[in-house]
Protein backbone atom coordinates (compact mmCIF):
# COMPACT_ATOMS: atom_id res chain seq x y z
CA UNK A 1 0.00 0.00 0.00
CA UNK A 2 3.06 2.57 1.13
CA UNK A 3 4.86 1.48 -1.91
CA UNK A 4 2.32 2.31 -4.28
CA UNK A 5 2.26 6.59 -3.26
CA UNK A 6 5.83 7.42 -4.52
CA UNK A 7 6.14 5.18 -7.68
CA UNK A 8 2.95 6.87 -9.00
CA UNK A 9 4.76 10.33 -9.48
CA UNK A 10 8.34 9.19 -10.58
CA UNK A 11 6.32 7.47 -13.53
CA UNK A 12 4.53 10.52 -14.55
CA UNK A 13 7.50 12.42 -13.70
CA UNK A 14 9.22 10.66 -16.41
CA UNK A 15 6.46 10.75 -18.96
CA UNK A 16 6.20 14.52 -18.54
CA UNK A 17 10.14 15.46 -19.17
CA UNK A 18 9.57 13.23 -22.54
CA UNK A 19 6.90 15.27 -23.48
CA UNK A 20 8.73 18.29 -22.90
CA UNK A 21 11.64 17.57 -25.60
CA UNK A 22 9.46 18.24 -29.02
CA UNK A 23 10.54 15.84 -31.23
CA UNK A 24 9.64 18.25 -34.52
CA UNK A 25 12.52 20.01 -34.61
CA UNK A 26 15.08 17.65 -34.58
CA UNK A 27 13.05 15.69 -37.35
CA UNK A 28 13.24 19.03 -39.28
CA UNK A 29 17.08 19.16 -38.97
CA UNK A 30 17.71 15.95 -39.23
CA UNK A 31 15.75 15.96 -42.94
CA UNK A 32 17.22 19.15 -43.83
CA UNK A 33 20.71 17.36 -43.40
CA UNK A 34 19.63 14.55 -45.02
CA UNK A 35 18.69 16.39 -48.19
CA UNK A 36 21.75 18.27 -48.47
CA UNK A 37 24.24 14.98 -48.07
CA UNK A 38 21.49 13.50 -50.58
CA UNK A 39 22.15 16.70 -53.04
CA UNK A 40 25.74 17.42 -52.31
CA UNK A 41 27.12 13.96 -52.30
CA UNK A 42 28.28 11.93 -55.37
CA UNK A 43 29.39 7.98 -55.95
CA UNK A 44 31.43 8.09 -59.04
CA UNK A 45 33.96 5.56 -58.37
CA UNK A 46 37.09 7.81 -59.07
CA UNK A 47 40.38 6.58 -59.87
CA UNK A 48 43.85 7.83 -60.66
CA UNK A 49 46.73 7.35 -63.43
CA UNK A 50 50.26 8.88 -63.02
CA UNK A 51 51.21 10.83 -66.84
CA UNK A 52 54.18 12.39 -67.12
CA UNK A 53 55.81 14.10 -69.85
CA UNK A 54 57.95 12.67 -72.34
CA UNK A 55 61.76 13.99 -72.39
CA UNK A 56 61.24 15.89 -68.94
CA UNK A 57 64.45 14.11 -67.68
CA UNK A 58 63.14 10.98 -66.75
CA UNK A 59 65.88 9.37 -68.58
CA UNK A 60 67.48 9.53 -72.04
CA UNK A 61 65.15 7.97 -74.84
CA UNK A 62 67.74 5.53 -75.68
CA UNK A 63 65.90 1.96 -75.57
CA UNK A 64 62.44 3.68 -75.33
CA UNK A 65 59.71 1.81 -77.79
CA UNK A 66 57.02 4.39 -79.27
CA UNK A 67 53.80 3.32 -79.02
CA UNK A 68 51.44 4.86 -81.10
CA UNK A 69 47.38 5.56 -81.03
CA UNK A 70 46.21 6.60 -84.21
CA UNK A 71 42.86 6.46 -85.58
CA UNK A 72 43.15 3.30 -87.40
CA UNK A 73 45.06 1.15 -85.01
CA UNK A 74 47.85 1.06 -82.73
CA UNK A 75 51.66 0.86 -83.63
CA UNK A 76 54.52 0.00 -81.86
CA UNK A 77 57.53 1.42 -82.95
CA UNK A 78 56.24 2.08 -85.78
CA UNK A 79 54.60 -1.36 -86.91
CA UNK A 80 50.45 -1.71 -86.69
CA UNK A 81 49.86 -4.65 -84.50
CA UNK A 82 46.73 -6.19 -82.71
CA UNK A 83 45.95 -4.84 -79.09
CA UNK A 84 46.55 -8.55 -78.06
CA UNK A 85 50.08 -8.70 -80.11
CA UNK A 86 51.09 -5.63 -78.64
CA UNK A 87 50.87 -6.46 -75.48
CA UNK A 88 52.49 -9.81 -75.72
CA UNK A 89 54.98 -7.95 -77.33
CA UNK A 90 55.32 -5.94 -74.68
CA UNK A 91 55.40 -7.61 -72.28
CA UNK A 92 58.65 -10.17 -73.71
CA UNK A 93 60.28 -6.74 -73.71
CA UNK A 94 59.55 -5.87 -70.01
CA UNK A 95 60.54 -9.31 -69.06
CA UNK A 96 63.79 -9.17 -70.74
CA UNK A 97 64.09 -5.35 -69.71
CA UNK A 98 61.92 -4.14 -66.82
CA UNK A 99 63.20 -0.52 -67.29
CA UNK A 100 62.23 -0.03 -70.84
CA UNK A 101 60.44 3.31 -71.02
CA UNK A 102 57.32 3.55 -73.21
CA UNK A 103 56.66 6.62 -75.25
CA UNK A 104 53.20 6.76 -76.17
CA UNK A 105 51.99 9.62 -78.80
CA UNK A 106 48.29 10.13 -79.43
CA UNK A 107 47.65 10.46 -83.25
CA UNK A 108 45.04 12.79 -84.47
CA UNK A 109 41.29 11.99 -84.28
CA UNK A 110 41.98 9.91 -81.04
CA UNK A 111 39.95 11.17 -78.18
CA UNK A 112 41.32 10.89 -74.34
CA UNK A 113 39.31 7.32 -73.68
CA UNK A 114 41.44 5.80 -76.40
CA UNK A 115 44.37 6.97 -74.83
CA UNK A 116 43.78 5.73 -71.40
CA UNK A 117 42.87 2.38 -72.93
CA UNK A 118 46.11 1.98 -74.27
CA UNK A 119 47.85 3.30 -71.21
CA UNK A 120 45.88 0.97 -69.35
CA UNK A 121 46.79 -1.86 -72.15
CA UNK A 122 50.94 -0.76 -71.33
CA UNK A 123 50.13 -1.03 -68.08
CA UNK A 124 48.60 -4.20 -67.87
CA UNK A 125 51.31 -5.41 -69.79
CA UNK A 126 53.73 -4.08 -66.71
CA UNK A 127 54.99 -1.00 -68.43
CA UNK A 128 56.35 0.86 -65.46
CA UNK A 129 57.76 3.71 -67.07
CA UNK A 130 55.04 5.19 -69.57
CA UNK A 131 55.99 8.95 -70.66
CA UNK A 132 53.03 11.20 -72.71
CA UNK A 133 55.04 13.20 -75.89
CA UNK A 134 53.22 15.86 -77.12
CA UNK B 1 2.77 9.60 -25.69
CA UNK B 2 1.32 7.51 -28.54
CA UNK B 3 2.13 10.41 -30.83
CA UNK B 4 5.98 10.30 -29.36
CA UNK B 5 6.40 6.43 -29.78
CA UNK B 6 5.50 6.23 -33.09
CA UNK B 7 7.61 8.91 -34.63
CA UNK B 8 10.73 7.27 -33.28
CA UNK B 9 11.47 4.68 -35.86
CA UNK B 10 10.72 7.33 -38.63
CA UNK B 11 13.61 9.20 -37.36
CA UNK B 12 15.53 5.97 -36.44
CA UNK B 13 15.30 5.29 -40.33
CA UNK B 14 16.54 9.20 -41.08
CA UNK B 15 19.08 9.01 -38.77
CA UNK B 16 20.83 5.41 -40.63
CA UNK B 17 19.49 7.45 -44.44
CA UNK B 18 21.70 10.20 -42.79
CA UNK B 19 24.59 8.14 -41.76
CA UNK B 20 24.74 6.34 -45.04
CA UNK B 21 24.87 9.61 -47.24
CA UNK B 22 27.49 10.80 -45.01
CA UNK B 23 29.87 7.72 -45.27
CA UNK B 24 29.28 6.44 -48.37
CA UNK B 25 28.84 9.87 -50.42
CA UNK B 26 31.98 12.45 -51.28
CA UNK B 27 30.89 15.73 -51.17
CA UNK B 28 31.18 17.23 -55.06
CA UNK B 29 32.82 20.42 -55.79
CA UNK B 30 31.10 21.69 -58.69
CA UNK B 31 33.06 21.86 -62.23
CA UNK B 32 32.42 24.76 -64.36
CA UNK B 33 31.94 22.81 -67.64
CA UNK B 34 31.04 19.04 -67.59
CA UNK B 35 33.81 17.16 -67.87
CA UNK B 36 33.36 12.90 -67.95
CA UNK B 37 36.48 11.43 -66.92
CA UNK B 38 37.42 8.26 -69.41
CA UNK B 39 37.15 4.83 -68.38
CA UNK B 40 40.14 2.63 -66.91
CA UNK B 41 40.92 -0.47 -65.54
CA UNK B 42 44.41 0.55 -63.62
CA UNK B 43 43.02 0.97 -59.94
CA UNK B 44 45.06 4.09 -58.60
CA UNK B 45 44.04 6.03 -55.38
CA UNK B 46 41.19 8.71 -55.77
CA UNK B 47 42.84 11.52 -56.33
CA UNK B 48 42.72 14.41 -53.47
CA UNK B 49 45.60 16.59 -54.96
CA UNK B 50 45.32 20.76 -54.15
CA UNK B 51 45.21 21.67 -58.00
CA UNK B 52 42.48 20.24 -60.23
CA UNK B 53 43.26 21.11 -63.88
CA UNK B 54 40.27 20.46 -66.19
CA UNK B 55 40.19 19.97 -69.70
CA UNK B 56 37.07 19.97 -71.23
CA UNK B 57 36.28 17.94 -74.42
CA UNK B 58 36.40 21.03 -76.40
CA UNK B 59 39.94 22.49 -75.34
CA UNK B 60 38.08 24.86 -72.66
CA UNK B 61 40.49 24.53 -69.36
CA UNK B 62 39.93 25.87 -66.04
CA UNK B 63 41.61 25.49 -62.92
CA UNK B 64 40.18 24.96 -59.72
CA UNK B 65 37.14 25.84 -60.98
CA UNK B 66 37.91 28.87 -63.07
CA UNK B 67 37.99 28.75 -66.28
CA UNK B 68 41.07 30.15 -68.00
CA UNK B 69 43.16 30.70 -70.83
CA UNK B 70 46.23 28.78 -71.62
CA UNK B 71 49.00 31.19 -70.45
CA UNK B 72 47.24 32.12 -66.96
CA UNK B 73 46.59 28.61 -66.00
CA UNK B 74 50.34 28.09 -66.51
CA UNK B 75 51.08 30.92 -64.89
CA UNK B 76 49.19 29.95 -61.93
CA UNK B 77 50.32 26.65 -61.84
CA UNK B 78 54.01 27.61 -62.07
CA UNK B 79 53.59 30.65 -59.06
CA UNK B 80 52.21 27.73 -57.04
CA UNK B 81 54.92 24.98 -57.65
CA UNK B 82 57.04 27.94 -56.79
CA UNK B 83 55.42 28.13 -53.46
CA UNK B 84 54.65 24.81 -52.57
CA UNK B 85 57.11 22.38 -54.85
CA UNK B 86 55.29 19.49 -53.89
CA UNK B 87 51.71 20.20 -54.39
CA UNK B 88 50.42 17.27 -56.73
CA UNK B 89 48.36 18.09 -59.20
CA UNK B 90 45.48 16.53 -60.88
CA UNK B 91 44.40 16.47 -63.96
CA UNK B 92 40.65 15.85 -64.75
CA UNK B 93 40.14 15.50 -69.19
CA UNK B 94 37.44 14.70 -70.33
CA UNK B 95 37.13 11.55 -72.05
CA UNK B 96 35.80 12.90 -75.62
CA UNK B 97 39.11 15.37 -75.46
CA UNK B 98 41.89 15.14 -78.46
CA UNK B 99 44.53 12.68 -76.85
CA UNK B 100 47.18 15.12 -78.24
CA UNK B 101 45.60 17.73 -76.18
CA UNK B 102 45.74 16.20 -73.47
CA UNK B 103 49.54 15.38 -73.75
CA UNK B 104 50.29 18.60 -75.04
CA UNK B 105 48.51 20.11 -71.51
CA UNK B 106 50.52 17.39 -69.58
CA UNK B 107 53.70 18.92 -71.83
CA UNK B 108 53.31 22.29 -70.71
CA UNK B 109 52.54 21.44 -67.18
CA UNK B 110 56.04 19.72 -66.86
CA UNK B 111 57.92 22.74 -68.03
CA UNK B 112 55.43 24.95 -65.93
CA UNK B 113 57.41 22.65 -63.01
CA UNK B 114 54.60 20.06 -62.59
CA UNK B 115 56.66 16.78 -62.84
CA UNK B 116 53.78 14.23 -62.57
CA UNK B 117 50.46 14.83 -63.03
CA UNK B 118 47.75 12.74 -61.77
CA UNK B 119 44.94 11.96 -64.47
CA UNK B 120 41.17 10.97 -63.15
CA UNK B 121 39.81 8.15 -64.46
CA UNK B 122 36.07 6.35 -63.46
CA UNK B 123 36.32 2.21 -63.08
CA UNK B 124 34.42 0.88 -66.24
CA UNK B 125 30.73 0.56 -66.51
CA UNK B 126 29.68 -3.27 -66.49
Amino acid sequence: MASDVPVRPAREGRRRRRAAIALTPLIDVVFILLVFFMLASRFLDERSLTLSAAGGGGGGMEGAMLLEVRAEGLRLSGEALTPEALAARLETRIAERPETRVILQAGEGVDVQRTVAAIDLAARAGVARLALAP
Amino acid sequence: MDGDASVLPLINVVFLLLVFFMVAGRLSDGDPFEVAPPESRTEGPAPAAPMRVLLAADGRLALDGEVMEREALLAAVAARLEAEPEAELRVKADGAAEGAALAALVADLAAAGAREARLVTMAPRR
